[in-house]
């Protein structure tokens, strides 16, 4: 029993240092554990290989780094999904504390760096695609449900000029987005509220059929949305992420060694979650058998 | 690599150990990058919101139009507005602000009404209500048990939250219910928080080891 | 009467125009153009909103220096990292360089990947460690309600554990009914009931019978 008692009065550094060890460990040594693919996730998947090729889809980064190890591979998995299926792709921002700057650097991760105002426009991984044709990034806009609604048919309102300052009617793909009728559907990758939004606003008002990659510590109150249809597909946490991300790479191995060659990845990610994930689950149990060993022992001592 | 990302990944580096030193305790480097977050996270505000929304949406337009477009006047009136904002740090004029912030409060309060009811309790209670019909033949007996505990639930938890009547004898029954139904969700909600938490942990974790010891598998940052 | 009710004449209007046009969406129809017209100024108005923060933050910082107070140093390395960061945004903003060194965009752009995205991330990613703690310490089967919610939290942990299904296989499934079903049932449950209280409040606002947010006391 005074094992027990030690047990429950250790100090918390020693957990954390716990923690902190089981998350470097399988980084060190990847694992490449399984997943299994959920509903939820696989109606994205199935929806972007439905589309048409020239389809436009338009993916909204509503969130900042804070949750960037989730929403991420999520961005990076639909821009990837939804060039090598020749659709095109419209990149807006619209969480004001970073949105911008994850948006920028998931595109360029997945077409590699651009710089369209000195006329770096094509990209290197996919040597067909163009900045401005095939896809195309108009920025981040205050204003939230304002920049909502007024982009369902006047875009160009709300977004005069794409990221980099130039105007929208300069580039083909900038022209034909006027509103919410030009695109196939709308993702939204959110950190928390935003993602809402674009369920209970803009498919609520506009019919625009919506997606969502969200956070876990939101996904139980998008299952609602979910299953009333409000977003036809959803994505929770890092474990959606590396659903999709998996759904992915096994349809087209070109995007799976794109995927392998990032820093991070869903998959990468996902292995060290899986580690830490079985410690805390253990410290639940642990302190619970401790908890009720420790009050079976009180009632008999009374 | 140019010098540039470099010192950007070893300041990144500092700046993340820095924080991670809370965890033994408190500290000065902690409290530094703190306050450095603070003042770098409204920084990087007051860019974007120049950078993305004054410019193009108001400076560009309003005082710098291209050449063949007309001016937009009309723009004056929002800025105004938000200049108004700020009247409210001057005491003697401080009820001016009050012209902008109604204007503001009450743009998206009257869009928030209707969102919350065209976009949640309609299609919410709809699809409660509608879903059985949608299951169509009594073939699928799990699927119309599930379609009953969502009623259930959805019916119970509303109750609990009723407080108009007492919580006792069969009120009090279902509401004790719809607790379960809540306590089901906040399990499930716990899991979830946990699963979060700690893929932000993993994304820092990898950018001080992959990224900036260069140990183990790089790649594409 | 200009300074006070005429402000609730303004919220009532800023209120009512997209709330009626809610039910019309004819393009070119004279309220849908006011509407979109209202919230074009408001992408204006909201964003000079989100830096009314700033002109705080500086008194606040400022009256700490000038008084040397408790941690007053650290007020000034905020204040420095803000005009650092401002500075080198607004060079960004209007496209100009930094001391003639750096573009504007090269040096924004420096200071996310140096400072802000390292910064927030690590802040957050503390909490996976204080998640740990709690799990560990504070989770406790105390009665009916918490194994309720114990139970559902280990069946979802345990769901989406690799290691754990290959040995009981039917979790994923057990996992993905309890979101679907009992989890959206309660949440719906929420939503519906958070809802109608907003759209009530919503409506006191518009009324102007809740009126503290322009700093008005009730009757005023």
């Amino acid at each position: 029993m005074d094992m027990m008692e030690r047990l429950m009065n250790l100090d918390r550094r020693w957990l954390y240092l716990l923690v902190g060890l089981a998350a470097v460990i399988p980084i060190l040594a990847p694992l490449n554990l399984p997943v299994n693919v959920s509903r939820p996730v696989q109606d994205l998947f199935d929806r972007v290989e439905s589309l048409e090729p020239g389809e436009i889809i338009m993916v909204s980064f509503d969130y900042g780094p804070s949750t960037g190890p989730e929403n991420d591979p999520m961005g990076d998995a639909i821009i990837l999904h939804a060039l090598a299926r020749d659709l095109r792709v419209v990149v807006i921002a619209l969480y004001p504390l970073g949105g911008v700057t994850e948006a920028r650097e998931e595109l360029e991760r997945c077409v590699g760096d651009l710089d369209p105002p000195n006329g770096q426009i094509a990209s290197e991984r996919f040597p067909d695609k163009v900045y401005g044709r095939d896809f195309i990034y108009f920025g981040y806009k205050d204003g939230g449900l304002a920049a909502m609604r007024l982009m369902s048919d006047n875009m160009h309102e709300v977004f005069p000029a794409d990221f980099y300052g130039t105007p929208l009617d300069e580039y083909e793909l900038g022209r034909e987005v006027q509103g919410y009728d030009n695109v196939a559907f709308v993702m939204s990758l959110a950190t928390g509220i935003i993602g809402e939004w674009w369920a209970n606003l803009v498919n609520a008002q506009f019919g625009t059929p919506v997606a969502v990659g969200c956070t876990a510590v939101s996904a139980p109150k998008y299952f609602a949305y979910y299953r009333a249809g409000q977003m036809f597909a959803l994505l929770a946490g890092l474990k959606g992420a590396a659903e999709y991300e998996f759904l992915v790479s096994q349809k087209y191995p070109q995007l799976a060694q794109i995927t392998d060659s990032f820093i991070y990845n869903a998959g990468k990610g996902w292995d060290v979650q899986s580690v830490v994930y079985s410690i805390i689950t253990l410290f639940i149990i642990i302190g619970n058998v401790a908890f009720i060993v420790e009050r079976r022992r009180q009632k008999r001592g009374m | 690599m140019d010098f540039g990302t470099v010192a950007a990944t070893w300041l990144g580096a500092f700046f993340t150990l820095c924080i991670l030193s809370f965890l033994y305790k408190d500290n000065p480097f902690f409290r530094f990058a703190e306050s450095v977050f603070a003042g770098v996270s409204m920084g990087y505000y007051i860019g974007n919101t120049f950078g993305q929304t004054f410019v193009p949406n108001l400076v560009h337009p309003l005082f710098t139009p291209p050449a063949g477009t007309p001016r937009e006047w009309i723009l004056v009136i929002p800025l105004l507005l938000g200049f108004l904002l700020y009247t409210r740090y001057i005491k003697k004029v401080a009820w001016v602000s009050r012209f902008s912030l109604a204007i503001y409060v009450g743009y998206y309060t009257g869009v928030n009404m209707m969102q919350k009811l065209q976009g949640e309790v309609l299609p919410q209670s709809a699809d409660t209500i509608l879903s059985f019909w949608r299951a169509g033949t009594f073939t699928n007996v799990g699927e119309w048990i599930s379609l009953l505990v969502v009623v259930v639930g959805v019916l119970s938890v509303l109750v609990y939250f009723f407080f108009s009547a007492e919580h006792k004898g069969a009120i009090g029954g279902v509401s004790r219910l719809g607790i379960w139904f809540l306590m089901v969700s906040f399990g499930a909600a716990f899991g979830y928080t946990i699963m979060g938490r700690i893929s932000i942990l993993i994304g820092r974790v990898i950018f001080l080891i992959n990224q900036w010891l260069g140990i183990g598998n790089g790649g594409v940052a | 009467m200009y300074k006070k009710q005429f402000p609730l004449l303004l919220a009532f209007l800023g209120g009512a125009i997209p709330i009626i046009s809610f039910f019309i969406t004819t393009p070119g129809d004279r309220l849908k153009v006011t509407t979109d017209t209202l919230q074009d100024w408001m992408l204006i108005i909201a964003g000079a909103a989100l830096l009314l923060g700033v002109v705080n933050l500086f008194q606040i910082n400022l009256r700490k220096i000038s008084t040397r107070a408790k941690g007053w140093p650290n007020a000034l390395w905020l204040l420095l990292s803000l005009v650092i960061a401002a500075t080198f945004g607004l060079a960004d903003a209007f496209g100009t360089s930094v001391f003639g060194i750096w573009g504007g965009d090269v040096a924004f752009q420096w200071i996310q990947d140096a400072a802000f995205k390292p910064l927030q991330a690590t802040m957050f990613s503390l909490l996976a460690f204080y998640v740990a703690s709690a799990a560990f310490r504070a989770f406790r089967v105390r009665n009916v309600e918490a194994g309720i919610l114990l139970a559902a939290a280990l069946i979802i942990m345990l769901g989406v554990n690799p290691y754990a299904v290959k040995v009981l296989p039917f979790l994923p499934d057990a996992t993905n009914w309890i979101m679907n079903i009992p989890n959206a049932a309660a949440q719906r449950g929420i939503i519906i009931g958070a809802a109608l209280g907003a759209a009530s409040f919503s409506l006191r606002i518009l009324l102007g019978i809740e009126r503290s947010y322009l700093g008005l006391q009730k009757g005023e």
